[in-house]
């Protein structure tokens, strides 16, 4: 088995310019599909964490009257001893009780439909990156007088600068219109431009008081130390809370979690592409290499190699065409992802604004998820076998006595 | 002496386009131990389609081969691989070798497939190299040598497997005269010291000048079969 192996790794550089055109393809092939997997990644990973951090927050408690009706008056009862629970929680690294109301916004020019969300600025700050998500003015504290942060893309849109008055108009307890003037603190912008124009932000006292309420919460956004733990945290509060809604990061935004299967299942398809597509070239290689050893093979059959090393003979030779290329794939695609990792890779250079509008961010930085080397592995190791089958069997339908008179 | 092969009626038809083809018809024939043979005949008259009926590379249509009293005419392909190794040692008119091996590996090489200890496989093929007279070339690959010298490694390979005979498919036709020369030499010295069987096929006169017995092929048929003593 040494000297197969000594003679297959050797029988490699035989044909040197032809072997390393392969090896290169197989290594630029991996490197390509490495890379554009964990492109993929980084940018769903981006996406993720964007809309866990800026929107979604790992779990969501809820009456379960809003989620359909989206009014005011369905607002969590027991927020108190949710809170003194939640406060309490090991598992819980920040949480924001919010109040929530449909409404318009109006300025001098323009008239538009908005989600009002009142907010205890620090608890908002712990929970979500509203407050790093600042670009222009300030993020209110309790000192602030009928503050709102507004996204920059309804700023664009209602022409609103910071100092701006903004009028607010919803329905109060009494289904009442109640109309209120705010002035703009601070501008935000994440991510996602569509939910930036559709979210405001004000004092959750204030919100309270102008609605007619003493305090109220109509949803609470905690964050968790492990997104994975949502699924058994939500179980546990059901039990504590029957009469509310408890849904998890999955729940709310299905298309992460679905994202994310779709990515894998992407990747793998895509790196069999590619390796099917070098798979021929292998084939193409490893069919030369036997069409031009005829009588090679036929003289180690005639004096007693039998087939079934000729086989691993030309078996190994293609696996090592095969790892060296894919060995060397590993490495490069490894180390420039590890690179383009923590630089990002800017995309703002070549027009990718609109990416943001669907929530992702325009710097991505590729992430290098360990099992696209192990899944990559098998792909490569299936390749090789599937590759030095046809060789191996033309190999071994070869008649020893016209093998060795072969022209 | 011992009777080495035996062949009883031995022939090989084959089926063409055009027409059955004899290339070897009824050819009875014995080999004892110790003898250089030499197969002529005109081109197409079946030397090597003979040769590689009693060397088990092909398989006899009629009649049969018998090898040290084993009958391999009906025998399964993946067991004559195994009987080849074992039994017959072959030296063909080029690609000898494995070209990315020494010659020291080629010759340990069929020891190897023989699954000979290390050291004797090492001792064997250096022996073998210095009866051939390529001691100083023990590390050489064959892309290094003279084909002459490549051949010379072939024989030595041939040798090592401890063979009942060596066939020899043409084995100067490729060389000058001078390396023809030297190899037939170390041939013929080597059947006389070591009584190892020769079978060799041959247009060439410098090897029939040296063989012991001549067999001459016409159409498949023995024409001719003597025997020259004298040449000890
Ligand atoms: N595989 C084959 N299929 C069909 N016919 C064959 C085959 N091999 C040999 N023959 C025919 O059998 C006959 C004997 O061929 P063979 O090669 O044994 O002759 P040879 O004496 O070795 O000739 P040469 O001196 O030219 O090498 C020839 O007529 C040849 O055409
Ligand atoms: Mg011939």
């Amino acid at each position: 088995m040494r000297m197969l192996l000594k003679i297959s790794w050797l029988n490699l550089w035989r044909n040197r310019q032809r072997s390393i055109v392969m090896i290169i393809a197989v290594m630029v092939g991996l490197w390509g599909g490495i890379f554009a997997a964990s492109f993929m990644f980084g940018l769903l990973d981006q996406r993720f964490k964007s809309s866990i951090e800026q929107q979604v927050s790992h779990l969501q408690i809820h009456h379960p009257e809003f989620l359909k009706d989206y009014n005011v008056k369905y607002y969590i009862e027991r927020f108190d001893e949710l809170y003194k629970n939640l406060s309490e929680d090991d598992d819980v690294i920040a949480f924001s009780g919010r109040t929530k109301v449909n409404g318009m916004l109006r300025t001098a020019t323009l008239t538009t439909g908005v989600n009002i969300m009142g907010i205890n600025p620090e608890m908002e700050a712990n929970t979500t990156s509203l407050n790093k998500n600042i670009v222009e003015g300030d993020y209110p504290d309790d000192s602030f007088r009928n503050p709102v942060l507004i996204g920059k893309s309804l700023a664009d849109k209602v022409k609103a600068q910071i100092g701006s008055r903004i009028v607010l108009t919803f329905q109060d307890s009494e289904r009442e219109l109640a109309a209120a003037s705010f002035r703009v603190s601070g501008i935000y912008q994440t991510a996602a431009t569509g939910w930036d124009e559709m979210h405001v932000f004000v004092l959750q006292d204030e919100l309270n008081e102008l609605l007619g309420y003493e305090k109220i919460v109509n949803e609470v956004g905690i964050l968790t130390d492990d997104h994975e733990k949502s699924d058994a945290f939500a179980e546990r509060y059901k039990d504590r809370y029957p009469e509310l809604e408890i849904r998890t990061w999955s729940e709310i935004s299905p298309e992460l979690a679905y994202m994310q299967e779709m990515a894998s299942m992407m990747y793998v398809i895509i790196l069999t592409i590619i390796l099917m597509a070098l798979a021929f070239g292998l084939l193409n290689t490893m069919l030369m290499a036997v069409i031009e050893r005829i009588k090679e093979l036929g003289m180690l059959m005639a004096i007693g190699m039998n087939k079934k090393r000729i086989f691993i003979m030309i078996l190994l030779e293609t696996t090592f065409l095969t790892l060296t290329g894919a060995f060397l794939g590993m490495i490069v695609g490894y180390f420039s992802v590890a690179f383009l990792g923590k630089n990002g890779i800017d995309l703002t250079a070549v027009g990718a604004e609109s990416l943001s509008e669907y929530g992702f961010d325009p710097i991505i930085y590729p992430v290098l998820e360990p099992y696209v080397f192990v899944v990559i592995t098998i792909l490569v190791i299936l390749t090789a076998v599937f590759t030095s089958i046809f060789p191996a069997l033309k190999a071994l339908r070869l008649k020893p006595a016209e093998a060795v008179q072969a022209e | 002496m011992k009777t080495v092969i035996e062949t009883k009626d031995l022939t090989k038809i084959y089926n063409s386009s055009v027409a059955p083809v004899k290339a070897v018809n009824k050819v009875s024939l014995d080999f004892v131990e110790g003898e250089f043979t030499a197969i002529v005949g005109p081109s197409g008259s079946g030397k090597n389609t003979f040769l590689n009926l009693i060397g088990g590379l092909d398989k006899p249509t009629e009649g049969q081969v018998i090898i040290d009293d084993t009958d391999i005419s009906g025998m399964k392909e993946s067991k004559l691989f195994d009987f080849r190794l074992k039994n017959i040692g072959f030296v063909f008119q080029s690609y000898n070798l494995i070209p990315v091996l020494t010659a020291k590996e080629n010759v340990s090489f069929i020891m190897l497939l023989q699954k000979e200890s290390k050291a004797k496989m090492e001792k064997r093929a250096v022996e073998m190299l210095e009866q051939v007279g390529l001691s100083e070339k023990l590390n050489s690959r064959p892309g290094q040598l003279s084909g002459g010298q490549q051949q010379r490694v072939a024989v030595a390979r041939a040798l090592a497997s401890k063979p009942k005979f060596v066939l020899a498919d043409e084995p100067t036709a490729n060389l000058d005269t001078e390396s023809a020369f030297n190899l037939l030499d170390i041939m013929s010295r080597l059947n006389k010291e070591e009584n190892i069987t020769l079978i060799f096929s041959t247009h060439d006169q410098r090897v029939i000048d040296r063989a012991r017995r001549v067999i001459t092929l016409v159409d498949g048929a023995v024409s001719k079969d003597e025997k020259f003593e004298s040449r000890k």
